[in-house]
């Protein structure tokens, strides 16, 4: 065994290989498998040994102890500071942006603006926002130029040395008015609608003729912002190989980077995103921000670059909920069932799409609440206007739709004199509904939820008191569900 | 610049900085002491609550030269080395924190109402932590904590109530 190879030996696989004819030393591809899918559903209903647990959260002991690093609480040596200086005004054309003043200050190692970003256009579906405005301002929000400087102080300071000239124009603040085909676009020429949808279900006209009752509801929901107690925050650290590292507080990473190769035009396997504990995001920080300026200002520097929003930088230049404006009009028979439902949603997008289109659309496809509706016709447009944008926040669009149609519920059942437990327990979705867009539903508890929940809380609404005791008992013989 | 001299978590340390710096930014930048948060940095959010001579106090509305000469607790002090203060343990127990940047902010708030208040009311409770905004636990789980951790402090039995 333990002979050594001889010379002929050694050569030989190269011999072989040599001798191989060609075709054999064509790359293999291996065929294509068609792998047997089986995806495992768990039965309806069926509870998981999860249910009911306590669990203790692996990181809770180090935020007690205060020992959690975020963004703001790492350093880099030589690590410069940024601040970004806000437009200010709604809508404006930018004439001049002048940084010499701020460049010649004593501790200010850079500025940047518009048109130091490679490509100044970035966002999760339309590519509408800018890094920092450039030529154009589309709301007050918006960022002008960028300081990197020793201290933060220094660079608060700088941000006042620079100037800029405006040409302040009309702004477009009322969604309405921005639907309105006279209305200038905001994005001109591109329209201020910038998403649709359109849900039709049946005949509502057959519907409304149906109705004993037809109810109109117009229903408005204010801008939120998510207040994350930490602020966005970024480092930045350009290498002298052209590879950067941005520590972030970006909850969608991999959509970060490609945002970010797309406004710097380097390739994203240059980019190295390092998400860090997040001191809250519930949306906000769902897509990039000032990761690419922080990139730049870490290029032309040589050093890691840090900036924090401060609390305002918050509210007024991050992303915020969707204020929606909601009319509705149902049709019901006098005993209460829904015959018809029309519904129209205006979204007020603000000056970026962001995560408009998501929004829209969910809250279109849960705009008629969880109600059985034969003849439904629900339209949602998201407009621009010159404010903050709008985006993701928690639930994309569905609090404010369940605002109005519950709302809307309630004034049917005081209409109809009806409790207003009763009307909805004559509507609600039951096990194999379809909901608006046709999708058959499973698992559906509404039923018996509402009822648990009218029990426990002690629920004496007025009108017929005892169908919900009755729908109850009914429920229970129906279906072989435990509960609690 | 100026020179400040504090007694931070037991120990007395100086440092020279800019007339305009608070107490918060002193402690993180400084001191390396980066368990107090900053929030808002206008006295709105609590992030960045230390204790100083007893009171706990907004540290990002203190300059640190009004601290100097002074005692101040921050998070890092509450804990020793084999042992976590009885209101880290509780919020750990509870989860009382999610993204935890309120955290440091809250114990501390706390530790200064059982400091001063070993039974302290729900109510009383409540009003120790009327500067500090938390945006993902909400208070129940802070409260059932501080609870739990001043029966603890009382030397009273503890148990679990679930
Ligand atoms: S940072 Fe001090 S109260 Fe918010
Ligand atoms: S745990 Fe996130 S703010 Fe309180």
């Amino acid at each position: 065994m333990d002979k050594k190879p001889t010379v002929a030996e050694k050569v030989s696989p190269l011999k072989t290989v040599q001798e191989t004819p060609s075709v054999l030393r064509e790359p293999v591809i291996a065929p294509l498998v068609t792998y047997p899918i089986e995806v495992v559903v768990p039965e309806v209903r069926q509870q998981t040994p999860a249910v009911g647990q306590r669990a203790t959260r692996l990181d809770g002991h180090l935020h007690g102890l205060g020992q959690t690093r975020y963004i703001d609480d790492l350093s880099f040596p030589g690590m410069l500071y940024a601040k970004i200086k806000r437009a200010g005004v709604a809508s404006a054309r930018i004439k001049s942006i002048d940084t010499k003043e701020a460049e010649a200050m004593q501790g200010v190692m850079a500025v940047v603006t518009g048109k130091d970003v490679p490509c100044n256009s970035f966002g999760p579906s339309l590519k509408d926002q800018p890094v920092l405005a450039y030529e154009r301002v589309f709301h007050a929000g918006d960022g002008v130029a960028a300081v990197a400087a020793v201290t933060e102080q220094i660079a608060a300071e700088a941000l006042e040395k620079i100037k800029v000239d405006y040409e302040v124009l009309t702004p477009v603040l009322d969604p309405l008015e921005s639907l309105k085909l006279e209305t200038p676009g905001v994005h001109a020429p591109s329209a201020n609608i910038y998403q649709s949808k359109i849900i039709k279900k049946g005949d509502i006209e057959k519907g409304f003729a149906a109705s004993d009752h037809i109810i109109e509801g117009h229903f408005r929901t204010q801008m939120v912002e998510h207040v994350p107690l930490e602020p966005h925050a970024t480092i930045a650290m350009w290498d002298p190989n052209g590879r950067v590292t941005i520590y972030s507080t970006l909850g969608r990473i991999t959509l970060g980077r490609a945002d970010v190769a797309r406004t710097l035009g380097i390739p994203v396997s240059r980019i190295r995103i390092v998400a860090t504990i997040v001191g809250g995001n519930f949306g906000g920080k769902n897509e990039i921000t000032t990761e690419p300026v922080l990139a730049l200002l870490s290029k032309k520097t040589g050093r890691p670059v840090k900036s924090v929003f401060t609390r305002p930088d918050e509210f007024i230049a991050s992303t915020t909920r969707h204020p929606l404006i909601m009319d509705y009009k149902t049709g019901v028979t006098k005993d209460g069932k829904i015959q018809a439902r029309k519904i129209r949603l205006v979204l007020d997008g603000g000056a970026y799409c962001s995560w408009s289109e998501t929004t829209l659309g969910k809250a279109c496809i849960l705009s008629a609440g969880p109600y059985n509706i034969d003849n439904l016709y629900a339209e949602a447009y998201v407009v621009y206007t010159n404010k903050t944008m709008t985006g993701a926040m928690r639930g994309f669009g569905a609090p404010q739709v369940c605002f109005a149609y519950e709302s809307h519920m309630d004034d049917i059942a005081a209409l109809l004199n009806m409790d207003p437990l009763d009307i909805r327990l004559i509507n609600v979705f039951s096990e194999g509904s379809l909901s608006p867009t046709g999708q058959t539903l499973q698992s559906v508890a509404i039923k018996e939820s509402l009822l648990q929940a009218a029990k426990r809380f002690g629920w004496n609404g007025k009108g017929s008191a005892d169908a919900g005791a009755n729908l109850l008992a009914e429920e229970n013989a129906n279906t072989n569900m435990v509960r609690a | 610049m100026v020179t400040v001299t504090i007694n931070v978590n037991g120990e007395k340390r100086t440092a020279s900085v800019p007339p305009e710096t608070t107490l918060l930014r002193l402690l993180r930048d400084d001191f390396n002491l980066t368990g107090s948060k900053l929030g808002c940095d206008v006295g709105d959010c609590g992030a960045c609550t230390v204790i100083v001579d007893g009171k706990a106090v907004n540290s990002c509305l203190m300059l640190a030269a009004q601290a100097d000469g002074r005692d101040v607790l921050t998070i890092e002090g509450l804990a020793t080395m084999d042992r976590l203060h009885p209101i880290q343990k509780a919020f750990e127990k509870y989860a009382s924190l999610q993204c935890g940047f309120c955290g440091p902010g809250v114990i501390m708030s706390a530790k200064a109402l059982l400091d001063e208040n070993p039974d302290p009311t729900v109510q009383e409770i409540r009003d120790a932590l009327g500067g500090n905004l938390c945006r993902c636990t909400g208070y129940v789980k802070m409260i059932e904590a501080i609870q739990d951790a001043a029966r603890i402090l009382r030397d009273e039995p503890v148990e679990i109530n679930r």
